[in-house]
Order: structure tokens, then sequence, then C-alpha cells
């Protein structure tokens, strides 16, 4: 899935996270920011890897501004935030 | 007395309207925001997702919705990074539009240094757009080979960084807006190229201008303030026509609005007249301007 416009998804409440992604050429550019980076670093950003390969999201730039939130959560707001950004309403809802 | 502030404290609420801003920008087409705050805010806007670009002690600083926009754009100028070039210059120009004044500010600056980077201002708010702005920098400019032309992207006399410059008519000026602009260049731009110095026209007409031209000698002149490498602010005489009147880029666009072709030509290099001729067959009504048009 290619991102083709910069879009937005979640909140900035406690235990929400706000995911912004815009359009990239070279590869994919992650950047992470944490209230609880010290402890779960490692782990958000493997969920956010692996729910951005389920999607085939290769190129673009990702921020994510994480107010703790759980693993489901973050998986579903990536996942809102690309599908905005990629404009696709034919969501193969078996991959996510 | 305001009991609105007691029920709503500890709800977030200004994490919400920051949000909601962000969200509304977008919807717009706007994603990349500045925020120009008070130092004591900066905590509370952090929280929500913006981060500190230049802080002007005590005053003002300014701040961007990413991470990591100034870093990109950073990494994006290094690839023109001229290493073997051991004195580096720039200039930053709006070239609205090119004229002689600026192909004469150009090729002295280059002489004077091993490479000379050009930055055109992006902001979309001159009588030139800024594709047709860039585009007469490099006709203007192609035939100097140690020069390369820039998009001046957001970071440099932007709305963002700059908002005065766009706001002179109304006579707006504020010294802080040129000094966070001035910050961002010692501090981000000019260590990505290695610039070492900047080269500006005398100003004689536009005070905005003047004044900024003013500020470039402290903000990036002095030693104490700043602990970011300084960089030399050279003022090179601007270029008088055969009336020994200054060129600039205001007396061609009043030439342009008589339609006064002959004092046109007297200002502008011949690579920018092709520029001229469309703008003006585009912003006169019916007759294209044949004139020009065939030069």
């Amino acid at each position: 899935m290619k991102i083709v416009k910069a879009a937005i998804a979640g909140t900035l409440e406690s235990s929400d996270l706000v995911v912004k992604v815009s359009p990239g050429e070279e590869g994919l550019d992650i950047t992470i920011s944490s209230e609880v980076f010290k402890q779960f670093g490692e782990q958000i950003a493997a969920v956010v890897k692996e729910t951005l390969a389920a999607l085939n999201v290769t190129q673009g730039e990702i921020i994510i501004e994480d107010k703790g939130a759980l693993d489901c959560v973050i998986r579903a707001r990536l996942q809102a935030a690309i599908l905005r950004g990629a404009e696709r309403t034919d969501i193969v809802w078996e991959k996510l | 007395m305001c009991c609105g502030g007691q029920r709503l404290r500890g709800t977030s609420l200004g994490l919400k309207v920051i949000h909601e801003a962000e969200v509304q920008a977008i919807q717009n087409g706007e994603h990349q925001l500045f925020l120009l705050t008070s130092p004591d805010n900066v905590k509370a806007f952090q929280g929500g997702g913006f981060y500190p670009l230049v802080t002007l002690d005590n005053r003002a600083t300014l701040m961007e919705n990413t991470p990591v926009g100034i870093q990109r754009y950073c990494r994006k100028l290094r690839t023109h990074r001229q290493d073997q070039a051991a004195n580096v210059g720039a200039i930053v120009m709006n070239a609205n539009p090119f004229t002689s004044g600026h192909r004469y500010l150009i090729e002295q600056a280059a002489k004077a240094c091993d490479w000379l980077h050009i930055f055109v201002v992006e902001e979309d708010l001159s009588a030139f757009s800024f594709q047709e702005r860039f585009a007469m920098v490099q006709a203007g400019s192609c035939h100097l080979p140690t020069v390369t032309v820039h998009p001046g992207s957001r970071y440099i006399i932007s709305r963002g960084t700059f908002p005065g410059y766009f706001l002179k008519e109304k006579q707006i000026i504020n010294e802080v807006y040129s000094a966070i602009d001035l910050i961002m260049f010692r501090r981000y731009i000019a260590p990505a190229l290695n610039i070492r110095q900047r080269f500006v026209g005398t100003e004689p007409f536009c005070k905005v201008t003047a004044q900024y031209n003013c500020a470039m000698h402290y903000w990036l002149e002095d030693k104490m303030i700043l602990p970011d490498a300084m960089i030399k602010v050279n003022e090179i005489t601007r270029v008088t026509d055969e009336n020994n009147l200054p060129i600039s880029a205001s007396a061609v666009r009043t030439a342009l609005k008589r339609k006064d072709i002959d004092a046109v030509k007297r200002m502008v290099p011949a690579t920018t007249l092709p520029f001229l001729a469309r703008w003006l067959s585009h912003h006169t009504s019916t007759e294209p301007e044949y004139d020009l048009a065939n030069v």
C-alpha cells in the first residue's frame, strides 16, 4: 500500500497515541516519541514494523506520538492512518 | 470566580485543542505546522507533539509538529554539500522577478567563494510563483559552474519563520521573527552545507529587508550570543542602471504594471525576459506582449 497524502489518526489522550503519516521517496522513515519509551520503546517499534509489513507499506514517513497505548491500540491507529493516507477503501480485513 | 477553570482542570483540554487544530489543518491540506509561543509554554506544547526549533531567550520559541522535520531537510541539503570547497557562501533571494541586480550579486558572491548556494524563497505569496522565480534564478545563474540553486523550504523566510516579510504592507515588523529566521539559518542550514559566508545586496528601499540585513550582522556574525559557528555577512552595493537608480525587483514590477518595456529591459537580464513575457500575457487581459515575447 502506498501513502499518497498526509493523514492523521488517534488522539493525545492518555493510553492512546497519534499517528501521522506522509508520503516519502526513500523507504520507511519511522520516528517514535513515547512517554514510556524507556520501558516499551522496542516493543512499540516492533508492533509498528509488523503492522506496516502486514499492510505492505514500504515507503513513507511515519511519526508516532505515544501516550502509553496498548499494542492493539497502536495497531488500530496505525492502520487507520495508513488507510487514510493511502486513500484506499478496498480493505482486506483478514490482513488486518 | 471562574468555575469552568476548576471543572475542566485535569481533563487535558489543552491537548484536545492542539490536536483538534492539527486535525483541521490536515483536512485543509496543511500537515506541516509551525507554532510560535513563549518559552514558558514549550513543555505544554511538547506534550501535544510539537518540538522546539529555536528559542530567543525570554521572548519566543519556534516549534514544529514533527520531531524530524528540520533534520530531514538538512539531510537532503547535505547531499549537495561540496566538501572540496573550503569557502562556501550562500544567498537567500525572493527574485520577484530576477533582475540584473540579482545576477550581479550572484556573480560577485560566486567570485568571492569556492561554492555558492542560492536559496529561493519558497513561500508563494509574491507576484511571481515559486516555480517561475526558481526557474528564473536557475536560468540567470547557469553560466556559473560553482553555484547550486535550492528551494528555500519552509525553514528560510517562510510564513513560519519570518511572517513579517510578507506582512510589510501593513508595516507589521517584528525583530523577533528576523532573529528566529536567522538563528534557524545559523544553527541548521549553514552547518548542513558548511556555509561560512552570506551575501546580501544593500537595501535602499524596503524597510523590512533593510532591518533584516541589519539583524543579519547581529545574529549571524556575533560570537557571543550563539554557540553555533559564525557566518560572515557581506553586503554588496546594489548595481544601478544608466540613470544611476538602484535596480530592484519592485522597480521592475512597477515598470511592468506601467507596461514600460524599455525600462524593464534595462533592469533584467535576457534570461528573465521570457518569464516576464509569459507573466504579462497572463496578467494583461487580451493582447499578448509581442515586444517582449520576441526577444
